[in-house]
């Protein structure tokens, strides 16, 4: 049975079917923090209760990918996509769906343009327009069981590798399928691949970067949570065709879910053969670390990376040497991100070509996005490369909610830049997104609107960079305080042209003389708003005013008299909850602001449910 | 009235140290009684008792026999041999009658010039108290030859 | 050998070599702070960055740690790289405004103020972690690390607390650019008095300017090497590689013919006399440690100066200090009353502070010192006749009030005075050294009184000891001035020359022999021998004396019963001989 938009398998042809439905709920973090696992529970007494446990199958997979509508499951063989779904909905959606055989209209998935629900998950637009490769198995597996991995295939690629193919060929396979590094930089991974395997070393290290530190990214995280057999399977055919025997994920602290099914995978695996000693009986043999992190932004830095798992300060090194030359205690180390290893097992099942018919000329396949900000449909998407923007947003985002006007998009996190609307058109890929003064980063993608003050965007931006420096250059230790001191002074109102000159002249020399990535991107943010938004940095500066009215210090709260008194009926909420004391007024009769006495809190704005205020 | 009593006291001084100690009490004018007749050895090991009883016999009333204070001798252990010899030889002449005041054996190293004038001084005062020693003489053979001599007529 | 150019210049240079060392070669010189040459490269603080042209265009790097290419294209001070420079620089002049070298820096690039914020106005460190990585490498304890992240980024000690592992060496303020860490004395003395008499203050020097062989020598007890196999700098930069870490203290077993003793003095420990304050108050000094501080090469480099590095304005030195004394030494130590005279002049002439002298008698013979002595007299230096009492710090009015008072009787005036003084001087005496007993014990000598080593005879043979062939040189035998010392020694190594020269020793005649016919083969003799001089002969039956190991004692021969045994110059008829001969007299 093919399923929706992932490569078919070479064994669902064969597979034994034996309960009559199947109900995969979303299990990734975003949906049990949202209760999914209670929704779960709570299906499993249902289904129990009706004696139906012979005939329907529950599984907890991974990330579905629809964050916005979790929890949510989808009912097989059918395609039934149901959203939001409450403990409460359980008993209704079984005796209806499951025994009746009715699907239940009011828990599916309505559009916000449109009344009617989408029952089928590829009608959806949000699922209709990916193409999943990385993600192949996300919302089809649990996880947790390492023959679900197998049934879809898995692991037949590194029987491959071992049995027909040389090393050598292993590396060029990656070669040739165009692959770049999924973590940010873009770096041809066959080129490095090449580079680690040229080494002269009886030791050598295969890392897995999964510290993911960009605020908001999830990409990483998914996929671990998901189908972490994906990237263990990418490691080991990595280790044949490099000549490693040790390898280390570098997972983020702050992910325990993706680092309990890690585990439980990486001891699934041992059991069967497939890590350790003479791996499916060959002379390979390969021993899997999980290594976490402990809070630092920095460590996502390769070099951080090898010195925080050396067990030493987490600050980079200047390179060359390069960590294929010497990374891991001085041994040649070549570190992917997770998608990128997540892609290996399915190239060498499919073949370079293959891959390569996928993306742009430059960059090949297809890259996982999480889409968050002023969007409709929030969630984790996996798209080819050369898709525009405009698709992304509207085709697959759903647009802009609340009817407000695009502003921008931020892609690549605190490394990137933001994109007008007048680049909309731009295809995704490295070099585009680089050309218009932004990067793919890690893949998160966060959209803005009206209501968005770019000045203050990348005021946010500096802050976390700020707090995330490692301390070690000069530069980026002072630059980001300093250019931080610099925007927070112009959101206050106390910007002058100077300090606009000094941001500028700061934001180029910390962007060329950083020692490591982090500094040598943090001014991206301020590079590409004053490339693109410089007038609303300067009517920060020469009006004082924030037109998006984020900049507290810049606006002014009015009270217009007319509506407050004879629609609000001069109802004194306001003056109740202003902080400052500073409205006045009668029951009954029109209230006012004293501007001198008024602290541009915004609650009065907040609370009035007469629309009698306004910002100027 | 009887002349007052002049002790005659033998002293056998080692070189190195009382010998010296007592060249010493000389260059430094230190006074002290004229009684001591001073016969130099190189050791006080050298001191054979037969020495001291000839002494008493030759008309001594005193024997002083002076060395390097122990661990400090000049040929190492010579002043130990002596100080054996001394403790074997007390009880001999307390058989004899002679008194302990008149056999002292004194350690005097030889930057102890004050030492020697007390000692002697000392010495002198408590002999002169006790009086002459009254040895029965006997007649002693003159050369050594003749005390072959007589050896060889007991043997015989 | 790799070629490069340089601001224009064309330079081969060995591979490995940084930028910053091919551009020193040609005489460029880049800025660096956070840069060391005997410490690894660390590239944080980027003011080294130079340009560099490459097929992609150019690029900004830090030279201090990128190795050369060929075919590199390297601009040291275009305007990219000036700009850098300026802007890093003002990052720093607003993180550490009181560092005077970031701002010295930024000068030579037309930068007066930074156009940054600052938040602490006194702060000194740059963060450039020559300190860190100096404890790490020379030192080798890492005592010392980086802590947080960012701008909350700090040096200090795991945990903020006290850390065992620093060994005190102060390679971290040696090597801080900016001043910011300091050694300092925990009680705060500007110039710490008691510890000039001992050794050097690096672990590597020439033990002093006369030294034979005028080469360094290690203190293993001082160098960080030996403690923590760290450090090794100085074997790194000595361009001969004449540095040996694995050098050992060996024996040597040197025979010889004569032996020389110059062993030397040691001064009287003053605070023996507890009421000079010697050890207790400050400013109480010996007359060594004033030769230490007077010395050009000394820690102060000839200033005299007080604990608190002010100069003094008023001296006191007293006379005897443990000399004279039936306290403590009844000797006079012969040579303090004129070097007291000679610290009084060096003190009134460095500091013009007025002196004291505190005396029992002025002794000033020979050529030429009493002559200084009046014109001291005439440079109005005082003179109290009167052995000072006690030295205290309680002052009875306001002009004794921060001083040390000597009180003294001045048997002149017949009165007691209290003279108020910044410092005082302790003319220590000579006394013999402590091990003195245990040397003169294994060359065979003896000790005269007071315990130097005793000569043969004091007026004709001062350089000769009792012992054939050990000679005795300098203040070992007795206190005395340089002057002396030297006569002294010429004469001791004349005579040892001559006992050289001459090629046969004399030996004393009195050796003890045997009579063989008399000999009973008792071997009562042979164990007596000391010196193993006696064997005994198998086939006759009789002991055997060899002459030249027999020194003459005598021992063999008073033991022998049968008086085969006898000496010469000492044989049993001999001394009974004696014996009658000295009883014979009235």
């Amino acid at each position: 049975m093919e399923q929706l938009n992932t490569e078919p398998t070479k064994t669902t042809a064969n597979a034994q079917k034996p309960f009559r439905m199947s109900v995969l709920v979303c299990a990734g973090t975003g949906c049990v923090s949202n209760n999914s696992f209670k929704v779960m529970e709570a299906l499993q007494d249902e289904i129990k209760k009706h004696n139906l446990e012979k005939e329907i199958q529950i599984v907890g997979t991974g990330c579905n990918g629809f964050c916005a509508e979790g929890p949510l499951l989808v009912v097989q063989p059918d395609e039934i996509f149901y959203a939001q779904l409450k403990v409460k909905d359980i008993p209704l959606l079984v005796e209806e769906h499951f025994l009746k055989g009715r699907p239940v209209e009011k828990f599916m998935y309505t559009p916000p343009e449109g009344e009617v629900a989408i029952p089928k998950m590829s009608d959806i637009d949000f699922f209709a327009h990916q193409r999943l490769i990385a993600l192949r198995n996300r919302g089809l597996i649990d996880p947790e069981k390492i023959d679900e991995y197998i049934g879809r295939d898995g692991y037949t690629a590194i029987a491959k590798a071992l049995t027909e193919m040389s090393p050598a060929e292993i590396v060029q396979e990656i070669v040739d399928s165009g692959l770049r590094g999924r973590g940010g930089a873009g770096f041809p991974s066959g080129v490095k691949w090449q580079l680690c395997a040229k080494q002269d070393s009886d030791t050598k290290y295969i890392v897995c970067n999964a510290d993911e530190g960009d605020p908001g990214a999830f990409m990483d995280r998914s996929i671990i949570e998901s189908d972490p057999h994906s990237v263990i399977e990418g490691m080991l055919i990595g280790a044949f065709g490099m000549g490693a025997s040790e390898g280390f994920i570098y997972i983020r602290n702050e992910y325990p879910l993706a680092l309990e099914r890690l585990h439980v995978a990486i001891e699934q695996a041992e059991k069967y053969g497939l890590l350790g000693e003479n791996i499916l009986g060959t002379n390979f043999s390969f021993k899997m670390n999980v290594v976490r992190g402990a809070g630092a932004f920095v460590c996502g830095e390769e070099t951080a990376l090898i010195a925080s798992i050396e067990g030493k300060l987490g600050e980079p090194r200047p390179r060359p040497p390069y960590p294929v030359e010497s990374g891991l205690w001085g041994k040649p180390t070549n570190i992917n991100n997770v998608e990128t290893w997540a892609n290996v097992p399915i190239i060498i099942d499919r073949g370079a070509k293959w891959f390569a018919s996928i993306g742009t000329e430059t960059s090949k396949g297809t890259k996982v996005f999480s889409l968050v900000g002023k969007i409709n449909n929030t969630g984790l998407l996996e798209v080819p490369m050369g898709i525009t923007l405009r698709d992304i947003i509207y085709k697959i985002g759903g647009g802009i909610p609340n009817g407000k006007k695009f502003k921008a998009i931020q892609s690549g996190g605190p490394s990137g830049g933001c994109i007008p609307e007048d680049q909309l058109d731009l295809p995704v890929d490295y070099e585009s997104l680089s050309e218009a003064g932004s990067m793919m980063g890690s893949g998160g993608m966060v959209v803005m609107d009206e209501d968005t003050c770019m000045v203050d965007v990348a005021r946010y931006f500096l802050t976390f960079t700020r707090d995330e420096s490692c301390g070690k250059c000069a530069p980026c230790r002072e630059g980001t305080w300093q250019m931080h001191e610099i925007l927070t002074k112009i959101t206050e109102g106390n910007g002058t042209l100077n300090d606009l000159a000094v941001l500028e002249a700061l934001a180029e020399v910390v962007k060329d003389t950083s020692l490591c990535g982090l500094g040598q991107t943090a001014p991206n943010p301020v590079i590409t708003t004053l490339r693109y938004f410089r007038d609303e940095y300067l009517a920060h500066i020469e009006k004082k005013e924030c037109q998006a009215h984020v900049c507290r210090e810049l606006n002014t709260y009015i009270i217009h008299g007319d509506v407050c008194k004879t629609d609000g009926k001069g109802c004194g909420v306001c003056r109740r909850e202003c902080p400052d004391k500073a409205i006045t007024g009668e029951k009954g009769k029109a209230h006012v602001i004293d501007q001198q006495l008024c602290g541009k809190c915004g609650v009065c704005y907040d609370v009035c449910n007469f629309n009698a205020i306004t910002i100027e | 009235m009887s002349e007052q009593f002049e002790p005659k006291i033998v002293a056998f001084f080692c070189n190195w140290c009382t010998y010296t100690a007592a060249d010493l009490a000389g260059i430094s004018r230190m006074k002290y009684a004229p009684n001591v007749r001073v016969v130099r050895l190189m050791c006080s090991g050298r001191v054979d008792p037969q020495f001291i009883l000839a002494a008493f016999r030759d008309g001594a009333d005193g024997v002083l026999i002076g060395g390097c204070h122990p661990g400090d001798c000049h040929y190492q252990e010579g002043n130990y041999k002596a100080l054996r010899r001394f403790h074997l030889l007390k009880p001999v002449l307390e058989e004899m009658n002679i008194e302990d005041e008149r056999f002292r054996l004194e350690w005097i190293s030889a930057s102890e010039g004050d030492k020697v004038q007390k000692v002697i001084n000392e010495m002198v005062e408590q002999i002169t108290k006790l009086g002459p020693l009254d040895l029965e003489p006997i007649s002693t053979p003159e050369t050594l030859d003749e005390m072959l001599e007589k050896e060889q007529e007991i043997a015989v | 050998m790799i070629s490069l150019k340089i601001n224009g210049k064309p330079i081969q240079v060995e591979s490995g070599t940084t930028i910053l060392q091919a551009a020193k070669q040609l005489g460029f010189e880049i800025p660096t702070l956070c840069y060391h040459p005997q410490l690894e490269p660390y590239a944080a603080c980027r003011v080294c960055t130079v340009e560099v042209k490459n097929e992609k265009g150019n690029k900004l790097m830090t030279s201090c740690n990128s190795i050369v290419e060929d075919g590199m294209e390297v601009q040291t001070d275009s305007d990219a790289v000036a700009q850098a420079r300026k802007i890093n620089l003002q990052l720093l002049m607003a993180q550490a405004p009181a560092a005077e070298i970031v701002s010295e820096m930024a000068a030579n690039y037309g930068v007066g103020d930074t156009a940054f914020l600052s938040e602490n106005a006194e702060e000194k460190c740059i963060l450039c972690g020559l300190c860190v990585r100096a404890c790490e490498q020379v030192a080798g304890t890492s005592a010392i690390g980086f802590a947080n992240r960012g701008k909350d980024r700090v040096v200090t000690t795991p945990f903020d607390v006290q850390n065992e592992a620093c060994i005190t060496c102060g390679s971290c303020a040696f090597v801080c650019p900016t001043g910011a860490i300091t050694m300092d004395d925990p009680f705060g003395r500007e110039v710490i008095h008691d510890e000039m008499t001992l050794g050097p203050d690096k672990a590597i020097t020439v033990p002093f300017m006369q030294a034979v062989p005028n080469a360094p020598a290690i203190d293993t007890e001082a160098c960080i090497h030996f403690k923590t196999d760290a450090c090794g700098l100085c074997a790194e930069v000595c361009e001969p590689e004449a540095i040996d870490y694995s050098q050992k203290d060996e024996i040597e077993e040197v025979e010889v013919g004569t032996i020389l003793l110059a062993t030397g003095f040691k001064t009287f420990d003053a605070s023996r006399i507890a009421k000079y304050g010697y050890g207790k108050l400050p400013n109480v000094i010996t007359s060594l440690e004033f030769e230490k501080l007077s010395n050009a090469s000394g820690p102060t480099g000839g200033d005299i100066l007080m604990q608190d590095g002010s100069v003094p304005k008023s001296v006191g030195i007293i006379h005897c200090v443990g000399s004279r004394d039936d306290n403590y030494n009844k000797y006079c130590s012969k040579v303090c009353c004129m070097y007291s005279l000679k610290i009084a002049h060096l003190m009134a002439e460095k500091t013009g502070a007025e002196v004291y002298n505190f005396y029992i008698d002025m002794r000033t013979p020979g050529k030429g010192y009493e002559e200084f002595y009046e014109r001291l007299l005439e440079e109005g230096m005082h003179l109290i006749r009167g052995r000072a009492a006690d030295v205290s710090d309680w002052a009875m009015n306001e002009d004794e009030e921060g001083k040390l008072v000597i009180r003294a009787e001045d048997t002149l005036v017949g009165a007691v005075r209290r003279i108020p003084v910044d410092m005082v001087v302790l003319a220590v005496g000579l006394e013999p050294q402590p091990d003195a007993e245990e040397i003169r014990r294994k060359f065979n000598i003896s000790c005269s009184s007071d315990g130097w080593f005793l000569e043969r005879h004091p007026k004709l043979a001062p350089v000769s000891t009792f012992t054939d062939g050990v000679f005795l040189a300098g203040s070992c035998q007795g206190p005395k001035d340089i002057p002396e010392t030297v006569a002294q020694s010429g004469a001791a190594v004349a005579e040892a020359l001559a006992l050289i020269d001459r090629g046969y020793v004399e030996l004393e005649p009195n050796t003890a022999f045997i009579y063989e016919e008399e000999c009973s083969g008792c071997k009562t003799c042979i164990p007596l021998c000391p010196f193993s001089a006696i064997s005994f002969v198998e086939d006759k039956n009789v002991s055997e004396i060899n002459e030249a190991l027999c020194k003459g004692c005598g021992t063999c021969v008073a033991a022998c019963p049968s008086g085969a045994a006898q000496q010469h110059l000492f044989t049993d008829e001999q001394i009974f001989e004696e014996i009658k001969g000295v009883l014979s007299y009235v």
